[in-house]
């Protein structure tokens, strides 16, 4: 070994470690070496730290994930939208003005279009545009499709123009006009440029591989670039109608919540989306950074198979149901961050049930079980997904929590905790005997869960837990059809109630969402649909 | 020419290994109970959208079926499209593979520079100090979590400090150099930017560290160990006798001939850190191979896994022809044939 190279490898590093300690100047997310008292990154720009693993496509009828859902709502706009975190006020989008009329045997909802709105090409937002789009998500027939084909039993030829600035959607009586309205907030409802989308359309795909990582809307952003597992960065589109306050967004994918806790406290971070409560709770007070406590639609439930012995006995159900300490799980073990509900259409929701008619009574669920003919107990498997549950604890510690509880009434509990995928396939194929897991509507509307909670034939939830009540399914259709507000509340109130003691549900909670955000944040909004309003958002 | 031949032999070894390992992970992925279109359509999928996904991805032919057709596509280069990120798997794998060879380099670099002279320093000095020293050091590296050590450096050397940023290959703000290797330091030099490379290089330092110190203190371990055996060779007595300084007997004799199982056990490491980085990479917000294999996993994606593993499995035997290699320039008995 000549004496040469150890000196040449020597001075190589030395060199590197001096490139590498001299500041750049450029003041960075990821890269400042100080504190920076004003928040993250440069001047103009929200950074904003995110684990967005779950992103594979930023096209609007493709996105069905909680992180595309939330950059694809800031690049584009919908006819009709909710703003903030509200769920219950339509308010118009590209649409100023809408409406419902019974076309005989059908509905017919006509949308006049604004006028002036362009799309960030600057081409003008026309009526051609809105039914390529709806046509385009149901073509292309992607994860979110089905809310246009199943939900709204739209077809390509339900939507057509009426003159420039005019689009009518027909859809059949037995779908609810008030669910599409809600459907066409989300980003399957996002109106795309189509002059600019066919530019780029390849062996017929609707241009959607141009759209996985470009936009083309009228919405307040641009999609700049998307670095696959490592940043999607938005810059204000110039011809938004409504101008944004910062002028670009930049959403780093960070994983660890430690390194987001660390980030937001330095200053690097904006906003941590991640934080565990145990996180949150450990930023209380401290200087420059504040905690937002959100809610979410999710409802944690436990799916009792209504094909296995003794699930099928409504008094075995409702034992099981009343044997659950669901104060101790939203108190002790979520640490309040959560809400206690039990019915089946989420808080935040019209139709929602506020009713909590169970909490833990051993005597009373003994008693039951002693009804039912199965005072000596029993034995049963209860799936488990691993990983974090909604709320900031894991799932096997909510499954031990219910193991414990059901052990009391002499219900023996054998807690298998496999993968979401597993779990899923079994659950999906009514071979689950007690399954934990959660679900979050599709759509901001009561029939989002009404639907799969009680129709059998839909092969969803009721499904899967065997459960094929057909008069509750048919009255869950019929209050999705009900136009008059107070009518239809009223209807879930019905529907809720019976569910409540009678479906093969423990619903157990519904989940908070925490963020940390850097103190000179202002008009952070988190709606419970997975989507933040990023143009409101000032620093 | 013996050489040539013996390489000959361990490329078509490479290609037998992957074929085996193509047939042993497919038939793996395949008997996993659940289902890959659930997997990748989640909860709220209709049962006629799982149909849908199974028929496009070819889910629904026969296992075999599904194998010819998988090794036909490779044969044309073709990797097959993933399911989870709906890219072709060999994108997918040229966009995360050099982050990770570029950590695994560096990571490599860290246990050369600083294990194979701390293996020697506490040989020579065996029993003293440094040895203690160094035997803690091995004793922690073989021993911490890298989780655990991971939070530490970042927690130190970012937050508490401020000295190198929190995560990521470079500066959200600084653009990263065009792509001719995918090492965003090597990129950065062969281009010129010096910001960028500036960037990348802060960035890589604590995740290197981290993913550098378990192999850092294999390496000393194994040096170590081979040293105190050379130095207790005849040779080194008769070289101490002819009066070399003792340097030379140290550098020169001792070492090359310790040298060997070091080799080995860095063609090893470093064909692990490939494999492995996986927690490293999840801490420092690393784009690599890990991560995507690892979600890869955990989504049922066949394709993606299938690339990664045989990606891996190129990568075992590559390391290990190098090692193979550097054998026959440590030790003149194999260049001789012995």
């Amino acid at each position: 070994m000549s004496r040469s190279h150890p000196l040449a490898i020597l001075l190589a590093i030395a060199l590197l470690v001096a490139a590498a300690c001299t500041t750049t100047g450029t003041p960075g997310a990821s890269g400042s070496a100080s504190p920076s008292a004003s928040g993250g990154g440069q001047a103009g720009t929200l950074v904003i730290y995110k684990d967005v693993s779950d992103l594979i496509s930023l096209d609007p009828a493709v996105v069905y994930e909680f992180s595309g859902t939330l950059i694809v709502h800031n690049a584009y706009e919908t006819l009709v939208q909710f703003q903030g975190s509200d769920l219950s006020t339509l308010k118009p989008g590209l649409a100023t003005k809408w409406e419902t009329k019974d076309a005989g045997s059908n509905w017919q909802i006509s949308f006049d279009l604004r006028s002036g709105a362009k799309f960030a090409s600057g081409n003008a937002v026309t009526a051609d545009d809105v039914v390529y789009s709806i046509q385009r998500a149901i073509k292309l027939n992607k994860s979110p499709a089905f809310l246009f084909t199943d939900i709204a039993q739209l077809k390509p030829e339900s939507v057509a123009a009426n003159g420039a600035n005019s689009v009518v959607i027909t859809l059949p009586k037995t779908a609810s006009a008030q669910g599409l309205l809600s459907i066409l907030t989300f980003t399957i409802g996002s109106i795309v440029d189509s002059k600019e989308v066919k530019t780029h359309e390849t062996a017929g795909d609707f241009g959607s591989g141009w759209l996985l990582e470009h936009s083309a809307g009228s919405g307040p952003y641009i999609i700049d670039h998307w670095t696959k597992a490592t940043e999607v960065q938005l810059k204000a589109n110039p011809n938004a109608s409504a101008k944004p306050v910062l002028s670009s967004i930049l959403v780093k994918h960070v994983p660890e919540s430690t390194n987001q806790q660390f980030a937001l406290e330095r200053g690097d971070a904006d906003v941590a989306v991640d934080l565990s409560p145990q996180q949150i709770a450990a930023e209380q007070g401290k200087q420059g950074v504040t905690t937002l406590k959100a809610d979410s639609l999710q409802l944690v439930y436990v799916g009792m198979n209504a094909t296995v012995k003794p699930l099928e006995n409504v008094k075995v159900r409702e034992a099981m149901r009343t044997a659950i300490d669901y104060n101790g799980i939203v108190n002790d073990l979520l640490k309040g961050n959560a809400k206690k509900v039990q019915g089946i259409v989420p808080a935040g929701l019209a139709g929602h049930n506020a009713d909590t008619p169970f909490q833990q009574d051993i005597t009373k669920a003994k008693s039951l079980l002693a009804e039912a003919g199965q005072d000596k107990g029993f034995s049963l498997e209860l799936l488990v997904p691993t990983g974090p549950a909604p709320g900031g604890t894991q799932w096997s510690d909510v499954a031990a929590k219910l193991q414990a509880d059901w052990g009391k009434i002499g219900v023996t509990v054998t807690i298998k905790q496999t993968t979401q995928a597993e779990l899923l396939t079994t659950y999906r194929a009514q071979r689950g005997q007690l399954v934990l897991i959660l679900w979050g509507p599709d759509f901001p509307d009561p029939d989002a869960n009404a639907g799969p909670f009680t129709d059998y034939a839909a092969k969803s939830i009721a499904f899967r837990n065997g459960w094929n009540d057909a008069s509750i399914a048919d009255k869950a259709k019929k209050a999705a059809l009900i136009t008059d507000p107070t009518a239809r509340n009223a209807a879930y109130k019905e529907i809720t109630d019976y569910v409540l003691h009678n479906g093969p549900y423990a619903v157990l909670y519904q989940p908070s969402q925490n963020f940390g955000l850097r103190s000179n944040v202002k008009g952070f909004a988190w709606n419970p649909m997975a989507y933040a309003d990023f143009w409101a958002i000032s620093k | 020419m013996r050489f040539v031949t013996y390489l000959a032999r361990r490329v078509v070894g490479i290609a037998a290994v992957m074929v085996g390992v193509s047939i042993i992970t497919f038939a793996i992925s395949h008997v996993v109970p659940a289902d890959p279109a659930v997997a990748a359509l989640g909860d709220h999928a209709t049962p006629a959208q799982i149909v849908e996904f199974r028929h496009q991805y070819g889910l629904d032919r026969p296992l075999v079926d599904q194998y010819v057709l998988y090794v036909e596509g490779i044969l044309h280069g073709d990797l097959g499209t993933s399911i989870r990120t709906r890219r072709a798997v060999a994108d997918d794998l040229r966009d995360f593979f050099p982050a990770t060879l570029e950590l695994s380099l560096s990571a490599l670099l860290i246990a050369l520079l600083l294990g194979l002279p701390a293996g020697v320093w506490s040989a020579v000095r065996r029993g003293g100090i440094p040895d203690q020293v160094v035997r803690v050091v091995i004793l922690a590296g073989g021993s911490l979590p890298i989780f655990w050590l991971g939070l530490i450096v970042i927690g130190v050397g970012y937050f508490q400090l401020g000295w190198f940023p929190g995560g990521g290959r470079i500066d959200a703000f600084v653009a990263p150099p065009p792509t001719r290797t995918g090492l965003y330091v090597v990129d950065s030099i062969l281009a010129g930017d010096f910001d960028a490379l500036s960037s990348s290089l802060r960035h890589l330092i604590l995740p290197a560290v981290t993913l550098g110190y378990f192999s850092t203190a294999l390496v000393a371990r194994m040096t170590r160990a081979s040293m105190l055996e050379s130095l207790g060779q005849d040779y080194i007595r008769t070289a101490r006798a002819k009066g070399l300084r003792e340097r030379v007997v140290v550098w020169r004799h001792a070492l090359r001939n310790a040298l060997i199982p070091t080799v080995t056990i860095l063609g090893l490491t470093f064909a692990s850190l490939l494999s492995g980085a996986v927690l490293t990479e999840t801490i420092f917000s690393w784009p690599g191979l890990g991560r995507y294999a690892t979600a890869s996993a955990v989504s049922l994606d066949f394709p993606a896994v299938m690339g990664v593993t045989l990606l891996a499995a190129v990568a075992y035997p590559l390391a290990n022809l190098v090692v193979d290699i550097a054998y026959f320039w440590l030790d003149p008995r194999i260049q001789r044939g012995g």
